[in-house]
């Protein structure tokens, strides 16, 4: 390679690599440094104080503190498990039946179903917040005409969580199904022809053909809804606050409560590594467990 | 003249005119609140009538969620609102952070000399008057007088074991009816009617700085709760708020399906808004005394303005004008300030002594009479470094009992130690 050469390729690379640094990097350092520190988010970095690892035995302690942020963990866990195994499978269904070229109607079926990610979120969080009302709200009045008694929805902690992740289903079906749909156009038909030249049924074209070649699609819409999971934020801002009984409380919302209401700059950056933590490592994870399943092919 | 000369002409005529209009309104204010958007237009209407006096102010209104309002103060930073209205129990830890100004010396004198000294010094860090108060609350037992003469209650409960025999008549599963109802979701809403019932039973939150949630008389009151949810008396899930503290708690209140709570006078309006003329079918009375109380006490708060120590010099000058003026006796009628006028249309006392007075005949309609008459024995809910902290850890632990999550002794023990954990923390 040529000085020339490689001069120009800094040259072009810079100012993506300038961008990254300030915009990602340097908030990312910042982020971990103040996790060793006491610092209000009201002052400058310069009032920071050094604490170890401080921060990090007060979210992992039994106080307070600590029981909050492990409530907030295990239901962003939940939450994102729950949201990620039903919207997938949903999705692959949705996708193929709308993908069925003989469906009519199938375009307005397309547009409904990615109309509600288009949605506000303030919307959905309103329309939601009254359909789940426990004394007027439709859902239980429908429950009553086939025998249903009416269920408590975002009133107990049973049920709160459960809630918010049919909402947030609701909402994002239509863009996976969308990402699905296109990975179903990438499949050559002359594939589906020829399994079933080979005796192949629907069943078996689907675990044969069409299952095995949405994987790369799959593990796009897996990663995606991983991270828009673990980035769950306005339901439970708008509608209940984390409550009842931190049933619905979630890492997003618990950070901002800590670190912006309360100015614990430490304690809300300390938590806030702990989830980039965990994201790296359940995305590490997936990556790996598809890898493997590759191989194994 | 083409269409583009037009533009050009227009163009330059703005460009030149553009300091004349800056220099009628040099002076722009924000004023945030929580307030519900006809409270807002009352506060609109205030700040127009200030503004045709001093015609170098322009003041606009924000309104956002009560959940949201300490994130927005803390977030704005100096371009966030020039004026807040906050909760008292804020205060410490915004003047620590520098998030809010002192007052100039004639509006901390006129707060000092026009207020209640409890209530001035609610407004005070170190004897430094940091807001102007204008709201005060204080809890009592709400009640629903049908309801309660159907189930052959001659009068409401005034100690706990009647408390507990008036919740048990009162409900009627068949129906979804509860006697008792407690919120949740909330942490205001949770954390003070049960220290209205704590201070009721002879006990405090907090003394001298120091928790004091390991007393007999705080088990006492966690023990309340407890038996009331398993007698079936309070359903936890009837108890939801949402962000702007309404939803399922209100609706089941006003809608004849909760017989008893515990609430502040500034619901009146939410209440006159849910009911219509069924509202004076609500009465209101002390809070019951508890086992180890000799009278019923209750827990008061205030809310005040302050303003953002980040604001321009001629921003600060000029909301501190407008406050002194909004809460002065000038503003309002027949002498109140336009602020208590503001109040007094959400059925909130207001807390300047000229105000009170002015409001005499108003504060004794049936509605708040139970209210100012527990006044006297009212606690100011303690404020302190932590306590938005304390208060949220407190909610927590309520809730879960609430839930039958944990048993009153664990609910003890647990809001003991956070209380001291927070409190530490906070004071170092």
């Amino acid at each position: 390679m040529t000085l020339s050469r490689s001069r120009t390729i800094w040259v072009m690379l810079t100012p993506a690599v300038a961008l990254i640094g300030v915009f990602i990097l340097v908030p990312m350092v910042l982020t971990i440094w103040l996790s060793f520190h006491e610092w209000s988010t009201q002052t400058g970095f310069g009032t920071a104080k050094f604490v170890g690892l401080r921060n990090f035995e007060d979210i992992f302690g039994p106080i307070s503190v600590g029981r909050d942020f492990k409530r907030a963990y295990l239901n962003t866990a939940i939450y994102t498990c729950l949201s990620v195994a039903i919207i997938l499978p949903l999705s692959v269904l949705l996708g193929l039946l709308v993908h069925q070229s003989r469906v009519t109607g199938g375009n307005v079926l397309r547009t409904v179903l990615f109309s509600t990610y288009m949605v506000p979120m303030i919307a959905v969080a309103l329309v939601w917040s009254k359909l789940y009302s426990p004394t007027e709200g439709p859902i239980n009045q429908m429950l009553s005409w086939v025998g249903i008694g009416p269920q408590p929805w975002l009133s107990s902690p049973d049920t709160a969580l459960f809630s918010i992740v049919i909402l947030n289903v609701w909402q994002q079906i239509g863009y996976f199904t969308v990402l699905v749909i296109a990975g179903l156009t990438q499949i050559p038909t002359s594939l589906y022809e020829a399994a079933r030249i080979d005796g192949a049924n629907r069943i078996q074209g689907f675990f044969g053909v069409t299952l095995p070649l949405l994987r790369r699609t799959l593990l796009f819409s897996t990663v995606i809804g991983v991270i828009n999971a673990v980035q769950v934020f306005e339901p439970v801002a708008l509608i209940t606050q984390g409550g009842p009984a931190n049933a619905t409380n979630v890492l997003t919302f618990h950070i901002r409560r800590v670190g912006i209401e309360r100015a614990q700059g430490g304690l809300g950056s300390a938590m806030a590594v702990t989830l980039m933590l965990s994201l790296i490592v359940a995305i590490i994870l997936i990556f790996a467990l598809a890898r493997q399943k590759e191989d194994r092919r | 003249m083409n269409a583009l000369s037009r533009l050009v002409l227009a163009a330059a005529a703005a460009t030149a005119l553009s300091p004349l209009s800056a220099q009628a309104q040099d002076v722009q204010i924000t004023y945030l609140t929580h307030w519900a958007p006809d409270t807002v237009a009352l506060l609109e209407d205030a700040a127009t009538a200030y503004s045709a006096g001093n015609p170098d102010v322009s003041i606009s209104v924000r309104a956002v969620p009560f959940g949201d309002l300490l994130t927005t103060i803390r977030s704005g930073g100096s371009d966030g609102p020039t004026i807040a209205s906050i909760y008292d129990l804020w205060l410490p830890a915004l003047v620590k952070d520098g998030v809010v100004a002192p007052a100039p010396d004639s509006v901390a004198a006129d707060v000092t000399s026009n207020w209640p000294a409890g209530i001035a010094a609610a407004a005070s860090v170190n004897g430094e008057v940091y807001g102007i108060p204008n709201e005060i609350n204080v809890y009592a037992l709400n009640y629903n007088k049908k309801l309660l003469e159907e189930a052959g209650i001659a009068s409401p409960p005034s100690t706990w074991d009647e408390l507990k025999d008036a919740a048990a008549k009162l409900t009627d599963e068949s129906v979804g009816r509860q006697g008792f109802g407690v919120i949740n979701s909330w942490a205001a809403g949770v954390v003070h009617p049960f220290s209205s019932l704590l201070v009721s039973n002879g006990g405090q939150l907090i003394a001298d700085g120091e928790p004091q949630l390991d007393s007999q008389q705080a088990l006492e009151t966690f023990q309340l709760y407890a038996d009331l949810i398993e007698s079936g008396s309070t359903v936890a899930a009837m108890g939801t708020a949402d962000a702007n503290t309404t939803g399922p708690f209100l609706d089941n209140f006003v809608s004849g399906k909760t017989g008893m709570i515990i609430m502040a006078n500034w619901w009146e309006s939410a209440l006159k808004g849910g009911m219509g003329d069924s509202f004076d079918n609500i009465g209101t009375a002390p809070i019951p005394v508890g086992p180890s109380g000799d009278t019923a006490r209750s827990i008061s708060y205030s809310w005040q303005t302050v303003v953002n120590a980040g604001a321009e010099p001629a921003q600060q000058e000029a909301a501190w004008d407008f406050l002194a003026w909004l809460n002065g006796p000038e503003s309002g009628k027949n002498g109140a300030s336009a602020m208590a006028d503001i109040l007094q249309s959400m059925g909130i006392l207001p807390s300047r002594s000229s105000d009170v007075e002015t409001y005499k005949d108003a504060l004794e309609r049936p509605f708040l009479e139970g209210y100012v008459s527990t006044l006297a024995n009212a606690q100011g809910f303690p404020i302190v470094l932590g306590g938005q902290e304390f208060s949220e850890a407190l909610q927590q632990t309520l809730e879960q009992l609430q839930y039958g999550q944990i048993t009153p002794a664990e609910a003890q023990a647990n809001a003991q130690a956070d209380a001291v954990s927070i409190l530490e923390r906070a004071a170092q």
